[in-house]
């Protein structure tokens, strides 16, 4: 039982990074139209600035300074590189260009920081468990788990209340006709570009207090990140939370009898999601049906 | 016409390799009211699309108070006074409809939220229901109130009428010719030429992508077996000369 527990709490925790990790993903395919397999190296690059500013800033000045310039990297590669591909029918593009662009992140960081594993110091008053029996639930990952949901339902709140929110939930359907309304499309995209990637880059440096930094640390993430997409349904940001505590929960809860399968518990759930369901559990009807 | 509001020279517009435009000029003068008539795929859409800026024109030269917009984009030609209300409205569904009435990037001037909702009461009474929940008619107030708030000096709308009943499209033609009191210029796109000619002041008609005619509104108003020689609309009921039927219901 308690193992079930320990690996089912892992899961959650899991699930949560995916979520995050999917919602970034899904505004950028929303609005931008663009698949961006460059959103694990967002992740990265957030976890190792927060590694390199933590020293001078601390660890609560790096959790903000990371993910803010992970979102000022992002405006950047949108302004330079990504806009290029608005407009193209053929996804291949996008794709090609995100996809190489995710390789010379790696790469990038491999050079800076080294290919070995680095430890990333967090709060000592986050690190001890909370309590004897269920050893496994530090306060680093009840924080994490806190961070994660007010991360979540800020983002929420800024779409449903804030203006330059509203023009991006009306963008997602009608980019045009946003445009003939005088709002600057061009800025609206930028900016959600980056507020996709400040999210990866929050997640990164969350992860961070658990796992090693690592170049790699992204590519674990990405798949089951575009598998949460798919479940939750593209189009659905509410779905991408869904999708990723689902599958990060099967994952876990499945290590607990099966290790073996914990990887392609996810595929199967997907495989599943798209013969009962080709929107996924909560995107838009017509979209893929 | 010296103060003219916009200017349009020669547009030729092009959909990928599709020429749709064939040099088509015009023009509107402040406080007009002008109708641009034609039949299904005349392209009065894309006329509408060309000069605000959705679809630039590959030639040609449009002028929008004083400014040469031709390669502007949308936003900046919406920000220069110039209010759209597309061809079936295109009201956000996911939005409220208030949340739809934040969306345009508001110019200085005398319309604001209260404003737009005191002059579709019905609005008023529906500002949480989402965009999709809306009736054909509440959709088009909506649609006319959204590109108002951009406080426009002209406006551009595109089958106002479609698939309305007879009652709201009287409606909507008393709030159109109403703007002209506010000093807004409007360019109107119709198909049904019985309302369109009646609050025009001048009337185009455009045939595959060329104009064919331009002249008074009152003049072809009276003569409608002109009007349907020109605009190809279809047969009389009632005495309006009725559209070709559209999906969106009213
Ligand atoms: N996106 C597009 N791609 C290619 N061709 C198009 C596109 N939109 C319209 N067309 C074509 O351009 C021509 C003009 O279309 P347009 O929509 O401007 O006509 P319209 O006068 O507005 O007609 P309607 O009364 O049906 O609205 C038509 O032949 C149409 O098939
Ligand atoms: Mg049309």
């Amino acid at each position: 039982m308690e193992l079930l527990l320990f690996d089912a709490f892992n899961g959650l925790i899991q699930g949560t990074f995916y979520a995050l990790m999917a919602l970034g993903l899904s505004l950028i395919i929303s609005l931008n139209s663009v698949i961006n397999f460059a959103h694990g190296g967002f992740m990265v690059v957030g976890a190792y600035l927060a590694y390199t500013l933590a020293p001078y800033i601390g660890f609560w000045g790096a959790l903000f300074a990371g993910p803010i310039l992970a979102g000022f990297i992002g405006i950047i590669v949108e302004r330079t590189l990504v806009r290029y591909m608005y407009g193209r029918p053929d996804p291949i593009y996008s794709l090609l260009l995100t996809f190489g662009f995710a390789l010379i992140i790696e790469d990038v960081v491999r050079t800076i920081w080294g290919a070995q594993g680095l430890p990333f110091e967090i709060p000592s008053a986050l690190n001890s468990p909370v309590s004897t029996t269920y050893f496994f639930v530090t306060g680093y990952r009840l924080f994490v788990i806190a961070a994660i949901a007010l991360a979540t339902i800020a983002l929420f709140a800024f779409l449903r209340l804030s203006r330059f929110g509203i023009r991006i939930r009306a963008g997602i359907l009608d980019l045009e006709t946003v445009s003939t309304l005088g709002v600057n499309v061009y800025l609206l995209r930028s900016v959600n570009f980056a507020i996709g990637t400040l999210l990866a880059g929050f997640a990164g440096v969350l992860a961070a207090g658990i796992l090693q930094l690592a170049p790699t640390m992204g590519d674990d993430v990405i798949m089951a990140t575009f598998v949460a997409v798919v479940v939750g349904g593209i189009g659905s940001l509410l779905g991408s939370v869904l999708g990723g505590l689902l599958i990060g929960l099967a994952a876990g809860v499945t290590t607990a009898y099966y290790p073996a399968a914990s990887d392609v518990v996810i595929y199967i759930i997907m495989a599943v999601v798209l013969i009962v369901r080709p929107r996924g559990l909560l995107g838009q009807e017509g979209l893929f049906e | 016409m010296t103060d003219a509001v916009l200017k349009i020279e020669n547009l030729q517009t092009y959909y990928g390799k599709s020429h749709i435009l064939h040099g088509v000029s015009m023009e509107v003068a402040e406080g007009e009211i002008v109708t641009l008539l034609g039949r299904n795929g005349a392209g009065k859409t894309t006329t509408l699309r060309s000069l605000s800026g959705l679809t630039p024109p590959r030639e040609g030269r449009i002028e929008i108070f004083g400014n040469d917009t031709t390669r502007w984009p949308a936003y900046r030609i919406a920000r220069l006074g110039v209010g759209y209300v597309p061809e079936g409205r295109r009201i956000f569904p996911n939005l409220t409809v208030l949340e739809n009435l934040a969306v345009p990037m508001t110019r200085p001037g005398p319309w604001t939220v209260d404003k737009v909702l005191e002059l579709f009461p019905n609005l008023g009474t529906r500002r949480d229901s989402w965009g999709r929940q809306l009736s054909g008619g509440e959709q088009e107030m909506l649609a006319i109130a959204r590109a108002l708030l951009v406080n426009p000096k002209l406006l551009l709308l595109d089958e106002p009428s479609q698939g309305l009943a007879p009652l709201l499209v009287r409606e909507v033609f008393r709030v159109v010719a109403s703007m002209r009191e506010q000093g807004i210029s409007i360019l109107l796109v119709e198909q049904n030429a019985r309302f369109g000619l009646e609050v025009a002041d001048r009337v185009y008609v455009l045939n595959d992508g060329q104009m064919i005619h331009s002249g008074p509104a009152r003049e072809l108003a009276k003569d409608e077996e002109r009007v349907r020689a020109l605009a190809g609309v279809g047969g009389k009921e009632d005495g309006v000369l009725t559209a070709k039927p559209k999906t969106s219901a009213a």
